[in-house]
């Protein structure tokens, strides 16, 4: 089958775990429901000793019938029969209800700390890898592993009725028994040898399920694009291919899977066979009770029975591992964006310090090469540049969402990499250039960012911007559903309500990255009057194209494929005649009416 | 009866979904073969389990009543062929289950997807991806679950308790009395805690969605939780709907815990034997008769045994399929119209009198205006007058409420949908592409785009620069949604996307928002070869494209207030004036109007 396992992709931070690690780090998650894991413990215990007192009691009964008819008690055997099943279901009952209380907190835990590495990857991390995977892994593969946990603690029952079981044949006849036991050493070999394949088929198999997850994910999130262009056919197509390969992975792992149990059963049919034979002749010979024999009949049973369940559980087993394997993976994951230190951020000034700057996503693409750039606190710094050339990987640097390669980054004058970066970007308002929202009324949206802002907070300052024209077209005001990624309003509103949630946060430093690019000219100019004086005296760094909305900042930096090539005012550069002159009349040729009235007439 | 879908597949197997059961049955019997392999091999298997069982009882007599080495040979010999046939034919059952089951989720996935695709703009809007996303794999996924070990556990319900139960009977027809009371009191039980179950499996899975589409949602807004500091509250949401789950979780163990019918074998198992040595003190049965039907009695647990795990597994399975089946069957309001109006697009567009409401809020009203064919129409207005809602008429991603929306003459919803859709172009505000390479998306639009084609679209929207300043040039990834490149570069590789296509109607939403006004010059020259001949309505907010409109249509509030050329408007159109007007009133750039040249 080695031809279906190649070519299906771990993720690069992947990794290796030898079992013992991973048993350990799974055990630590049971500790604070160790007082639980004792009376699971002791429960277990009883209710194997419940399940024994069947086959015994069964045996002695069939003794004392053939031997000693005349004292023989049917009802009182019935009622210890009765007796041992209600107990064994008692405890049972017991083992169960805890134990889906322990794994239930167990997967809780595992899920969370898996969210908390999904918060705290970088962006580069995502850049990488497609949100289904990573969504995969979250929930379908803890839940993989909820399951053999749950597994793990019915089979040990199981495990302990052998040994117990084992201990009491041995007291009836020890060479049935070794006769017996023989049949434990094949189906071992067997299990063990399933134990490298399945491992190997079921990791596939879960691989193969977030790539299915990726395609869905992706494709119905294009839809609308796959509509306009008419290309459902083309996605259709590669969504067969995927379907299908996960098909051939999913069948393999089920054959392997389904082959275990049968193939032990038919081994310890052997054994069964055995155990009749030699348990025939012995009894011939006296050694052996009728009674006896049928009990070690039995025990074959309850012997091969938990053995199997175990080897094939250990693939289970293998699978839950390998699910946690892949969960502990993502909680792992090297941080590429690596702290030096962890220093909570005192009330920021606002000074930005760029120092000798080298900084590339992909290697052999610098994005900045020796950039530097010092910032004043309380400056409005304006960065114009051909697109790509760099203004937005700024912004997103001061946001510390991506290692730089050298020279340094300082804040106030600290190193930017000893800050605690949840109290520093608190500080910080980013009005992205994509803008996002979740899911929600479009105050919980403006909320966002300071989840304890009262309503009328969030009105104010939805007022604030553009004078609260926008808010009118919007069906049902502040409390209109947005939508999955704000999809229900227009672009232009979805800029809005993201330039609200930074106003509402009330930061020491802005940035604004095209954050008005998708709004028309005159909504626009209201909002940038509502802007300039709250930008006032606090350090903003804005992008933009439309270069009226420029034009009163202190400093304009143009920027060509990283590097600075003009600084100054507006009135400086115009009269410099140089690349902003350039850019800023043909920006005007595009936008003033005037201009154009009169190059037309 | 018929769907409306967008797409269809052709070939594409109708499936009985008058009910959760019933659909999963009618994928089943797509693969009748393996159905019926499954069912032969368990019912051989329970045969030779059980036989092995009666020849035990035959050895127990060989012991008490003795017997000729021959005949000892003969009883383990059968018992050593019965176990080994268990298993073989345990085997063969088990693979004819493993192909059925893997079937029934590739086909069933298969049969959602397609639905999906088919399904309009309008449900889209509604869905969440990650709840999508949740049927989609692990509802899917359940189903498989339920054939494998669940139908196994029909079979064993059937076959393992008749099975035996008719070697007992053959042994002695009395001894039947307890089997049966049990049989009757466990299905009884049995149903009742299905009842019981259901509920919260249902609410399990749905949680279940909930917690992924609520994930998926933050994965994909990771840079705002990030910018707004929001990780602690971010984690404190996810924290409440896991816990949420968990609770259900932990409400189907304690369901589980207490199922009955564990006891009631126990208990049945007691009085069974009673009832054996009660016959045995009459006579009736000997000693090797007992062993032989306390042995097939302890058959009748398996099923009881496994039926604890099967019977979760069938609902979660029932209410995955519940899941499945909602999303495939919710109605979809546009349907591709295969035998619709089907012409090549001349490019005449006209609405007439269209109204248009997003769940019944009105977005667009009374709106009326004529296209002539190559003619290129602008629109402006404020932001949510509604401008990239009426382009989306055109391409008939939604339906009008009111009025007419016309190409060429013919109303959009008589004409045939590919054909329609597959002689537009669109770049639409909320650029979306796909996690592949640049070449794949620049000619997304077209079948079999030679290289050359593509280069030449990229060059006219101003990209062929910048790919090939990328190490891997055209085939150079750009993840998701294009997160590795800025902005304006996404959008030129929308408007590449749109050229290569040379669609009959081209419509441009605000492309080029994100380019910076030198490179714009560049592009605005190709978009100018590219409306040449063809129709054209063009939303933007530069003046400079706006003024070569032949006719503009300014909207406000979803009214279209005016209507001519920016001349007329000019003159007529107070708001048209109030719009721009602001940028007049920046001061003219020094000494550089005439340098500037004619835009
Ligand atoms: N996440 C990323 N991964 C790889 N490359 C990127 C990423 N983001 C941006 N780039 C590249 O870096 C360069 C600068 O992009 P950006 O800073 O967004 O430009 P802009 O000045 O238009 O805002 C571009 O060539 C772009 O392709
Ligand atoms: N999918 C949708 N569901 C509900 N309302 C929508 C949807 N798309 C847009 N709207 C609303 O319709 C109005 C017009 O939006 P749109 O046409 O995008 O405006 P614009 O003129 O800025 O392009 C807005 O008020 C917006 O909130
Ligand atoms: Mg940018
Ligand atoms: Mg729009």
């Amino acid at each position: 089958m080695g031809f279906i396992m190649d070519g299906l992709d771990a993720e690069e931070y992947d990794r290796q775990y030898s079992d013992w690690q991973l048993v350990k780090r799974i055990l630590g998650y049971f500790k604070p429901h160790l007082w639980k894991m004792i009376v699971v413990g002791l429960v277990v215990f009883l209710s194997s000793v419940m399940d024994l007192i069947l086959p015994v009691v069964v045996s002695q009964a069939l003794d004392q019938l053939q031997f000693t008819p005349e004292t023989f008690d049917p009802i009182g055997t019935a009622i210890i029969l009765g007796i041992a099943a209600s107990a064994g279901w008692v405890a049972n009952m017991v083992r169960q209800w805890l134990s889906a209380e322990a794994v239930g907190d167990v997967t809780l835990d595992l899920r969370e700390d898996a969210f908390n590495a999904v918060t705290e990857r970088d962006m580069s991390f995502y850049d990488q890898y497609p949100t289904g995977k990573v969504v995969s892994r979250v929930l379908s593969d803890t839940q993989a592993f909820s399951e053999t946990v749950r597994l793990s603690i019915n089979l040990m029952s199981r495990l302990l009725l052998v040994v117990l079981l084992i201990i009491y044949l041995f007291t009836v006849n020890v060479n049935m028994t070794w006769i017996l036991m023989a049949i434990i050493p094949f189906i071992m070999y067997t299990a063990l040898k399933f134990r490298t394949v399945a491992r190997r088929t079921v990791t596939n198999s879960r691989r193969q399920l977030a790539t299915v997850n990726a395609h869905i994910q992706e494709s119905i999130s294009g839809i609308g694009v796959a509509k306009a262009f008419r290309r459902e056919q083309m996605i259709y197509d590669e969504f067969k291919t995927v379907n299908q390969e996960s098909y051939e992975v999913e069948k393999i792992n089920g054959f392997v899977f389904g082959s275990i149990f049968p193939i032990l059963v038919t081994i310890a049919g052997l054994g069964v066979a055995a155990v009749v034979w030699f348990g025939i002749n012995m009894a011939q010979q006296g050694v052996l009770t009728a009674g006896q024999w049928f009990l070690f009949i039995q025990g074959m049973g309850m012997i091969w029975f938990p053995l199997t369940s175990i080897s094939s559980f250990w693939s289970q087993f293998q699978l839950g591992l390998a699910a946690g394997e892949r969960v502990f993976a993502l909680i792992d994951a090297e941080a590429v964006v690596k702290q030096k230190a962890d220093d909570r951020v005192p009330a920021v000034k606002g000074e930005i310090e760029f120092v000798n700057m080298d900084f590339h996503y992909i290697t052999g693409e610098p994005v900045l090469q020796g950039f530097s750039l010092k910032i004043p606190p309380g400056e409005t710094l304006a960065l114009v540049g051909h697109t790509g050339s760099g203004k937005s990987s700024i912004a997103k640097l001061i946001n510390r969402f991506y290692e730089y390669q050298s020279g340094d980054l300082l804040i106030d004058g600290q190193d930017i990499r000893y800050f605690n970066l949840s109290s520093y970007r608190s500080q910080l308002g980013v009005v992205t250039q994509t803008p996002f929202l979740f899911d929600g009324t479009v105050m919980e949206n403006i909320r966002y960012g300071k989840p304890e802002a009262s309503d009328q907070e969030v009105t104010d300052i939805a007022y604030k911007v553009g004078r609260g024209d926008w808010l009118v077209s919007l069906q049902e005001g502040l409390d209109t559903q947005v939508g999955e990624r704000g999809g229900n309003l227009s672009m232009g509103q979805r800029q809005l309500v993201a330039i609200a949630r930074v106003l509402l946060q009330d930061p020491a430093i802005f940035i604004l990255d095209e954050a008005t690019a998708s709004v028309d000219p005159l909504t626009e100019t209201l909002i940038q009057e509502g802007l300039d004086t709250l930008m006032g005296n606090r350090t903003s760094i804005v992008i933009a194209h439309r270069l009226s909305t420029i034009r009163h900042a202190d400093r304009i930096i143009v920027l060509d494929q990283g590097e600075i090539i003009e600084s100054g005012t507006h009135d400086q550069l115009m009269l410099a005649g140089g690349h902003y002159a350039n850019l800023y009349d043909s920006y005007f040729r595009h936008q003033s009416l005037e201009y154009i009235e009169r190059m037309a007439g | 009866m018929v769907h409306k879908s967008e797409f269809t597949i052709e070939g594409l197997r109708e499936y009985n979904r008058s009910s959760a059961v019933r659909w999963i049955m009618s994928h089943c019997f797509e693969h009748k073969l393996y159905f019926f392999v499954g069912l032969v091999g368990f019912a051989l298997t329970y045969i030779a389990f059980s036989g092995a069982r009666v020849m035990f009882g035959r050895g127990a007599e060989l012991i008490i009543e003795g017997g000729d080495a021959g005949a000892v040979i003969a009883v383990s010999l059968a018992v050593l062929i019965l176990s080994v046939s268990d298993g073989l034919f345990s085997l063969m059952g088990s693979m004819a289950m493993v192909i059925l089951s893997t079937r029934v989720e590739r086909d069933s996935r298969h049969e959602l997807y397609a639905s999906l695709l088919g399904k309009s703009q309008t449900f889209h809007d509604q869905q969440r991806v990650g709840d999508i996303m949740a049927r989609a794999t692990d509802d899917v996924r359940q189903l498989n679950f339920v054939i494998h070990p669940g139908i196994m556990f029909m079979f064993d319900m059937v076959l393992g308790f008749a099975v035996p139960m008719a070697y007992i009977a053959a042994i002695n027809l009395e001894l039947l009395l307890v089997p049966i009371i049990f049989v009757i009191s466990y299905v009884i039980v049995v149903r009742r805690y299905m009842r019981r179950l259901e509920p919260v499996m249902m609410q399990q899975r749905m949680q279940y969605g909930t917690l992924s589409a609520r994930l998926e949602e933050t994965i994909s807004g990771i840079e705002i939780v990030k910018v707004a500091a929001q990780e602690i509250e971010e984690r404190k949401k996810f924290r409440r709907n896991a816990w949420k789950y968990r609770d259900f979780f932990v409400q189907q163990g304690k369901i589980e815990a207490a199922y009955l019918p564990l006891l009631m074998f126990g208990i049945a198992f007691g009085f069974f034997f009673l009832h054996c040595l009660h016959m045995h003190e009459r006579g009736i049965l000997g000693i090797g008769d007992i062993i032989a039907v306390a042995g097939l009695m302890q058959v009748l647990s398996f099923p009881v045994f496994i039926s604890l795990f099967s019977i979760s597994m069938i609902q979660l399975g029932i209410a995955g399929a519940r899941r499945i089946l909602e999303l495939i069957e919710q109605r979809s309001d546009i349907d591709e119209n295969l035998a619709g109006y089907s012409a090549a697009v001349e490019g005449a567009i006209e609405f007439d009198n269209v109204t248009f409401k997003f769940h019944g809020s009105t977005v667009l009203e009374n709106v009326s205006f004529t296209v002539e064919p190559g003619q290129t129409v602008a629109i402006v207005g404020q932001t949510g007058s509604g401008k990239s809602t009426l382009t989306q008429l055109v391409s008939r991603t939604y339906d009008v409420d009111d009025g007419r929306v016309m190409i060429d003459g013919v109303d959009v919803r008589d004409w045939n949908l590919d054909r329609l859709r597959s002689q537009m172009g669109k770049i639409e505000q909320d650029i979306f592409l796909f996690s592949r390479s640049i070449a794949e998306n620049i000619s997304f639009g077209v079948e079999n785009a030679t290289q050359e084609q593509i280069e030449n679209a990229a060059r006219e929207a101003q990209a062929h620069d910048f790919i090939l300043s990328f190490n891997e040039g055209y085939q150079s990834e750009i993840g998701e949604r294009g997160v590795m490149l800025s902005g304006g570069q996404r959008q030129r590789l929308a408007l590449a996307r749109a050229f290569l296509r040379q669609p009959r109607i081209l419509i441009l939403d605000d492309s080029t928002s994100a380019i910076d006004s030198a490179t714009e010059d560049e592009i605005q020259k190709a978009m100018r070869r590219a409306q040449e001949g063809r129709t054209t309505i063009l939303i933007t907010h530069r003046l400079s494209q706006i003024r070569w409109a032949d006719r503009i249509i300014v909207l406000e509030n979803g009214r279209a207030i005016a209507n001519g050329s920016h001349e007329e408007l000019l003159g007529s159109s107070e708001h048209y004036r109030r719009i721009f007007a602001r940028y007049g009133a920046v001061e003219t750039p020094v000494g550089q109007l005439a340098a500037g040249g004619g835009a």
